[in-house]
This record gives structure tokens, C-alpha cells and sequence, in this order.
């Protein structure tokens, strides 16, 4: 590996303050052409910070920055993309009705002739990027209707096309399947070799081991571990990340099985709505935390979100208790006593200006009044439910007036789960619970969701995280391209087991119902 | 009286002493955003004072001013409602003017006692807030598109209405409802306070109040969270035209008369105050008490501007500037809230 020579970037001594909470202090580190750089750190450690320092969204306060051996200042994102260095993020920033060409090309410098876009010479620049990372579908496609994989392929050429000499991504495989991933680290192993800097910021501490040349550890703003690769391992890691040794996150007490009949708590008969789900019958049991696996795009959203009212039924039915329920709107599905923890926490789930207190209590409102009759709400009321839930869920905050916005994302996730801590609630759906969630949190998360199941409550959890499941999880139902091809239970839920049910495009429904 | 689960009064300023010089700015431009309408407020009454001794700074002026504010601050509270729900009415002003004359016409042609010609003046806002609610929510056609469409609509209405000539005067006991005092301070200013005491408490002590903060905060998340956000929307609206009918009604009754039109000139103003308000004290947040700091701004400027005999040339001048800056405060505090 080129250690010896002069480094792409070299960062020195990086500060970066933001009111009084110190966000970088006093980083240092160094980014080599043809090395993968993985990034890791609890949320809050400072590796966004660092990265909105490169990318020039914000101006360190001190510190030096060096690009090739010479000092650079990344005054804006502009200059950071003429310095060469290319960020992608996890809300690609794409323009959905644009074709894959348009997108790669726009902002680059394009071929003109005479002042027009030569779209032919365009299009070899563009067509050489794309082969760069095995980009097989036509280029002339349009971007929303790629799949997420397909898009980072996309904002992967963009970033070739303007020479870019680093590549920064975070979390590029958050919405991937396993084999999707996989297939991602090899354009990016494909890269690093033809010379290209990868920056890989990620929570998943396997793909970061397997992937980097080298690993800095960011905590509370300092980077506490430049490692080599081989210097880590896992466990090495995670102690490096927390700052102590934390238990691996023991295997969940699995609810004796079948052994007594079932108390069936929820139930899904025949649900259907096409495209996305086809024919889906499962059942969540008291005590239990029942995982749906699948591949991202194989219908577990959509189901969720059937069963949430969010979208409506086109044949089948739930059930609740053996009573069927109303979920023609997501009012009635909530009054019958179904939840949904929504996969994008920020857009679909927080009211981001409204303080914790605001978000934990806009589902339960009218619990909270002074008296039944009167619609006027009890401030007390209001005050001790979000204090209480708060402390059952740890929830880091300042006070319950903050605004979640200037939470973490671990944080943001639990002010979510406790809007629909209420006895009311029967059945909680959680879309992807940990995702962009750091270890800690993570953990924090899983405990929680736990607990809800043995209150009794149906705990129903996506994920395309095969950990989170096999930990978490008494029973995994799995859907592939919309039908349910399988069920794992316990120790069977196995990492071979579910990819297998993920793609078991014949085996029909039918069977399982 | 606290609401405890509203944002922004606990949310502590930025540190203020600041290692840079970006972070300074940040500071400087927060506290212009949350505090700029306060101090300029501020600064008027102040300069007035020095420069009119005597004139302004009077009691009867003062309430002279707050009179002039209180229809504005009627209906740019209903206006408050609808932006706190993240949607808009541009029909209000229109309402105004139509009801004004629909009230008119109910005591004057249909000799309805005044109670009632009032009761069914504001619920006619209520219904056509309704109709505008159920176009944005259930037809789904933009709000600006509607409301303006209503709007018009009820314009040609009106003037239909009042082409039948209106046997003339309106009781008398009509009249007197804006030009009375009790205890000294002139009706508008008393119903006037009562509107937006109500308005206020629907917003920050009911579960009502709540949801529409938080289908203003994320539609998509307040459904997702058992919020019928088209009912919420509906009734914001629906108070809005209350609000437009009572504005409309206090006109006719300060005019004595149905006059066509006379109310349109509220929209604006409405407009301004509400933006101006939102740029107070939150960050760029719809407010009923900084939709009344928004109407005091404007208000106090008018009577400054007769009281320097400034030509009347000022007058749209004056609002125009007013509403671009509102709305420019009302972003900036926005904008430096999530930066």
C-alpha cells in the first residue's frame, strides 16, 4: 500500500466547535490514493463533522488541511469537487426524473461544440464511467426508477466522470440487499486499485473490517484509533468505538415453542396489494418479536404499511385478537390498536421542530386531557408521560422541550417507538429500527423493542440487517418479491437460510397458509 | 397557564460568545430573526414618542391605534390558523367584504334582528372556510388556487347581492358594537382580545390545537400517526373564515353600511402581520401572540406616518416593504434555526 508517499489528504489537528459542544477536536489523520478509508464512530463522534469539513458545507475553526502535500482551504462544496473530492451521501442527491445519463453528466464540465452539449462525446465520458463500476442497464434510463443499488452505481460515475481522486460514502449499503452490497464492494475494491481514495463511513463494522486499508475511530470528537487492516478485529472495534468492553448483545430469551397453543395476538389473511404484496398470511403471537426478512423492494414496507392504514387493502384482511380491523385509514388502524415506526424516521416520522415531548405525545393526545370530556390537555399529564418515557428509554436529550431535530438519529428513533408506548397500541410495526443508528443506541433499541413484546404487545420488526434479526427475533417470516416464502424460527434463523427464502421465487404462498 | 408541549420558549439561545466569526454572525442573525420585530416595534414607538411629544405616546392615541389593529388582528389570526396547518387562504379579505355586505343586507333588507343577522354572518364564513377546507383536502386542488378561485367567485357575488338596492340604514344598535366602549375601551379592542385569547388557547392547551401543529409540522408523519390531518385542515380553514366574517361584519358596522369590496385590503395586511409574527420569538412558527406583534408593527406605522402627515402615497409604500420583509425575517429565522 502506498504509505510512503505523500498522501491525497492529510488532515492536521482539525477543530470545529458549534455553540459550546466541541464536535472535532484536534483530528488527524491521512487518506491514501488506492486505499479504502473506513470511517467509524458512534453517532455524534465527529465523523459527519469531519466530513462536512471536506466537503466544505462547514469551516473548521482550526486546524490544516493538505491536499497532494499542499494546504488547501475548502471554502464551499464547489471548491472540495475541484480539489477532486466527491461526497455521496445517503439521500443520493439525484434528480429522479432525469435519466441515469443526465444525472452522471450534470454539474460536470460537458463537451460543447459551438456552445451546445455534445451529448456523443458526453455520453463515451459518461458510458466509460458507467462500465468503470459495471453499470449494465441503459444508461438512458430514468433514475427514480432504479433500484437504490443502481443509483449509488449511478452517483459512483458521476463522481469517476469529474476525476473525482476520492470517493466519500456514507452508509452505501443501509437500503441494499446482501448481495447487492457484495456486489458494491467490489466496485469499490475495483476503484481503490485503479487508484481512487474510498472514504467508507459506515455502522456495519463487518463490511468496514473486510473492505478498509485502514480504520479511524472517531469518539467524542477525537479520533481515538488509527488502525491499520489486521489491527482490529471486531470486538477490538466496537471496545474502540464505546470506549469500554460492552457484552455482545446476549441472544434474545426465545418464548417456548409450540409446545402450548400460541395466544395469537395479530394476524394477516390473504393480504394483498399489488404490485408489492401478494397473498401474505402470518400470525405475530403474544411475547413474541416477530421479524420480516427479505430482500429491500421484496414488499416488507409495503406490508407494514397495509397494515398501518397507510395504504389500503386490495383483498385480504387483518386481525386483532380474532376480530378483524378497519385499517381503511391509518386513524381507524391506531384506534383498533396498530402502530408504525416508518422506515424514514425524519420524513415520515418526526415533526422535526417540535420538541421531544411534542413527538412522544402527537399519537396519544387525547389520553393526556385534563378531563375526558373537555378537549383541553393536561399539562402535567403531558409533562410526566414524556419525562417517564424518556427515562425508560434512555433517551439522551437536554430536557423534553428540546427539538428533536438536534438529536441523534438512536434518539430520534426512540422519542419515535415511545409515541406509541401506550396501552392502547397491540401491534407495533417497526420499519428498519436501527438503521444509520450507532451501536450504543442500537442496543438501547433492540432492549426496548424487547420489552414492548413482553408486555404482551405484538412486536413485528423489518430489517435487512440478517444480525438484527437472528438476535433479536423469536420468528422470521420472509417475503420475495412480494409473497412469503418462508418462516425461520430460533436458531434456524441463520444468515444461508434467510438469502435462501429471500430468493425462493417459486415457492408459492399457499403453502404457508 | 404554560402549554408545555409547544417548542422554542425552552430552547435556550446559542452560546453568545462565539471562538469565530461565522459563529457570531450565526448568533447576531438568530437574535434578529427571533427578536428583529420586537426591537423595531420597539423603536418606533420610541422614535414617535420623541419625535410627536405629546401626540403619540397618549392614551387615547394608543387605543386609537389598537382600534385600527383589531379587525386586522381578527382575521389575521384566523389567517394564523391555517398557517400553522401549513396551508393558506387568500380568500379571506374577499369573505370580509362579502359577509360585510351579507350582513348588511340581512338586517337591512331582510330586517333580521341583529344577533342573528350576526350568527348567521359568521356561520356563512364558517361554511365557505369549510368549502375552501374540503377543496385543498378532499379534491385535493392547491390552496392558493382555491382559496384565490373562492375568493373571486364571492366577489361577482356580492355583487349581484348588492345590486338590489338595500332600504336604507342599519340599526343602530349594529353600529354601536364597533363604535361603543366598555369601561372606557372602544369594543373591537375587547372582541379584539377575546378572539385571540380563544384562538390561543385552542392552539397550545387542546389536543386539537396540538394536532394542528403537528400536521403543520409533517403531514405525512402526523397521518402516520392516527391524525385525520383532512379534518384538522378543514377546521382551520373553517376558522379562518369565521375570523373573515367577523372582520367583514365589524367593518360594515364601523361603515355603517355594506360597502363592496371594503375588506380586500385586509388580505395583505393579514399577510404581513402573520409573517411578521412568525419571524417573532419562535423561529419562523406561526403564532397567535406574534400575529398580534405583527399587527402592532403595522398598525403603529400607519399612525405614525398620519400623525408626520405623510401623503397617502406612503400608505402601499409602506405595507408592500412591510410584507417583503416579513416574509424575508420569517425564512431568515428558519433558516438560522436549522442551520
Amino acid at each position: 500500500m502506498p504509505t510512503d508517499t505523500v498522501p491525497l489528504l492529510e488532515v492536521t489537528s482539525l477543530s470545529k466547535h458549534f455553540g459550546g459542544a466541541r464536535a472535532l477536536s484536534d483530528v488527524s489523520l491521512q487518506i491514501h490514493r488506492g486505499a479504502v478509508h473506513g470511517l467509524v464512530g458512534a453517532n455524534g463522534a465527529g465523523k459527519s463533522t469531519l466530513i462536512r469539513c471536506l466537503a466544505g458545507v462547514v469551516a473548521p475553526d482550526e486546524g490544516e488541511i493538505r491536499l497532494n502535500g499542499a494546504p488547501i482551504t475548502i471554502g464551499s462544496p464547489r471548491a472540495a469537487e475541484q480539489a477532486g473530492l466527491a461526497f455521496i451521501h445517503q439521500e443520493l442527491n439525484l434528480v429522479p426524473h432525469f435519466s441515469s445519463l443526465e444525472n452522471i453528466l450534470l454539474g460536470a464540465r460537458k463537451d460543447t461544440r459551438l456552445g451546445l452539449i455534445n451529448w456523443r462525446e458526453s455520453r463515451k465520458a459518461a458510458q466509460a464511467a458507467a462500465s468503470r463500476v459495471g453499470m449494465t442497464f441503459s444508461l438512458d434510463k430514468r433514475v427514480d426508477e432504479l433500484s437504490v443499488a443502481e443509483q449509488w452505481l449511478v452517483m459512483i460515475s458521476k463522481a469517476l466522470v469529474s476525476n473525482s481522486a476520492m470517493i466519500a460514502m456514507d452508509e452505501p449499503t443501509a437500503s441494499l440487499s446482501d448481495t447487492e452490497s457484495q456486489r458494491l464492494f467490489r466496485v469499490i475494491r475495483d476503484l481503490a486499485a485503479s487508484g481512487v481514495a474510498i472514504l467508507y463511513v459506515s455502522h456495519r463494522l463487518d463490511e468496514v473490517l473486510e473492505l478498509s486499508d485502514q480504520i479511524t475511530v472517531f469518539r467524542d470528537g477525537r479520533v481515538t484509533h488509527n488502525a491499520r487492516r489486521g489491527e482490529l478485529n471486531k470486538r477490538g472495534l466496537i471496545r474502540a468505538i464505546v470506549g469500554q468492553d460492552v457484552e455482545t448483545i446476549e441472544r434474545a430469551p426465545k418464548v417456548a415453542q409450540l409446545d402450548a397453543v400460541p395466544d395469537v395476538v395479530f394476524e394477516a389473511i390473504g393480504v394483498t396489494r399489488l404490485p408489492a404484496v401478494k397473498d401474505v398470511s402470518f400470525e405475530v403471537r403474544a411475547g413474541e418479536v416477530l421479524g420480516i426478512g427479505g430482500l429491500v423492494g421484496a414488499g416488507r414496507t409495503e406490508l407494514a404499511r397495509l397494515a398501518a392504514g397507510a395504504d389500503r387493502l386490495e383483498s385480504g384482511s387483518f386481525r386483532l385478537h380474532g376480530k378483524q380491523i378497519d385499517t381503511r385509514s391509518v386513524y381507524s388502524a391506531v384506534r383498533a390498536g396498530v402502530g408504525l415506526v416508518p422506515e424514514e424516521r425524519r420524513s415520515q416520522g418526526l415533526m422535526l421542530d417540535k420538541s421531544v415531548a411534542f413527538n412522544m405525545n402527537v399519537g396519544v393526545l387525547r389520553s393526556l386531557r385534563a378531563m375526558p370530556a373537555f378537549p383541553f390537555l393536561s399539562a402535567g399529564k403531558v409533562r410526566r408521560r414524556s419525562r417517564s418515557l424518556m427515562d425508560r428509554l434512555q433517551v439522551k436529550a437536554r430536557s423534553t422541550t428540546e427539538p428533536v431535530r438536534s438529536l441523534s438519529g438512536g434518539n430520534q428513533q426512540k422519542v419515535l417507538i415511545a409515541r406509541w408506548l401506550t396501552p392502547r397500541v397491540k401491534v407495533l410495526f417497526l420499519d428498519e429500527p436501527s438503521r444509520g443508528v450507532d451501536i450504543g443506541a442500537r442496543h438501547e433499541i433492540h432492549q426496548a423493542i424487547r420489552d414492548l413484546a413482553d408486555t404482551g404487545v405484538g412486536t413485528v420488526v423489518i430489517s435487512s440487517d440478517v444480525e438484527e434479526l437472528s438476535t433479536l427475533c423469536d420468528r422470521v417470516v420472509v417475503l420475495c418479491e412480494g409473497r412469503l416464502t418462508g418462516e425461520l424460527s430460533g436458531d434456524d434463523i441463520t444468515e444461508e437460510a434467510l438469502i435462501e427464502l429471500s430468493y425462493a421465487h417459486t415457492v408459492s404462498s399457499g403453502e404457508h397458509s | 397557564m404554560s402549554s408545555p408541549t409547544t417548542t422554542g420558549r425552552g430552547v435556550a439561545l446559542p452560546d453568545t460568545s462565539p471562538r469565530t466569526e461565522g459563529a457570531r454572525k450565526r448568533a447576531a442573525l438568530l437574535i434578529v430573526s427571533r427578536y428583529g420585530t420586537l426591537i423595531g416595534l420597539l423603536l418606533m414607538i420610541i422614535a414617535f414618542t420623541i419625535k410627536a411629544p405629546g401626540t403619540f405616546f397618549t392614551v387615547d392615541n394608543l387605543l386609537n391605534i389598537l382600534n385600527q389593529g383589531a379587525l386586522t388582528a381578527i382575521i389575521a389570526a384566523g389567517l394564523t390558523m391555517t398557517l400553522v396547518v401549513g396551508e393558506f387562504d387568500l380568500s379571506i379579505g374577499y369573505v370580509a367584504s362579502f359577509v360585510g355586505l351579507i350582513v348588511v343586507g340581512l338586517m337591512a333588507k331582510s330586517h333580521l334582528p341583529v344577533v342573528l343577522a350576526l350568527v348567521l354572518a359568521l356561520t356563512l364564513g364558517g361554511a365557505i372556510g369549510s368549502v375552501n377546507g374540503v377543496l385543498v383536502t378532499k379534491f385535493r386542488i392547491n390552496a392558493v388556487i382555491a382559496t384565490l378561485g373562492i375568493g373571486t367567485a364571492l366577489t361577482g357575488v356580492g355583487f349581484a347581492y348588492s345590486q338590489f338596492p338595500i332600504a336604507s340604514g342599519v340599526p343602530h344598535s349594529f353600529t354601536q358594537i364597533s363604535l361603543g366602549k366598555l369601561l372606557g375601551i372602544p369594543q373591537p379592542i375587547l372582541i379584539m382580545a377575546v378572539v385571540l385569547a380563544l384562538l390561543w388557547v385552542v392552539l397550545n392547551m387542546t389536543d386539537l390545537g396540538q394536532k394542528m401543529q403537528a400536521v403543520g409540522g409533517n403531514l405525512e408523519a402526523a397521518r402516520l400517526s392516527g391524525i385525520r390531518v383532512d379534518r384538522v385542515k378543514i377546521f382551520a380553514f373553517c376558522t379562518a373564515g369565521v375570523c373573515a366574517a367577523l372582520t367583514g361584519s365589524l367593518l360594515s358596522s364601523t361603515l355603517g353600511s355594506g360597502t363592496l369590496a371594503a375588506a380586500d385590503g385586509y388580505l395583505l395586511d393579514a399577510f404581513a402581520a402573520v409573517f411578521l409574527g412568525s419571524a417573532t420569538l419562535r423561529d419562523g412558527e406561526f403564532h397567535i401572540l406574534g400575529t398580534l406583534v405583527g399587527v402592532l408593527v403595522i398598525a403603529v406605522g400607519f399612525n405614525g406616518l398620519s400623525i408626520f402627515g405623510a401623503p397617502t402615497y406612503f400608505q402601499p409604500i409602506f405595507k408592500g416593504l412591510i410584507l417583503v420583509l416579513a416574509v424575508g425575517l420569517s425564512t431568515l429565522a428558519r433558516r438560522y434555526a436549522k442551520a
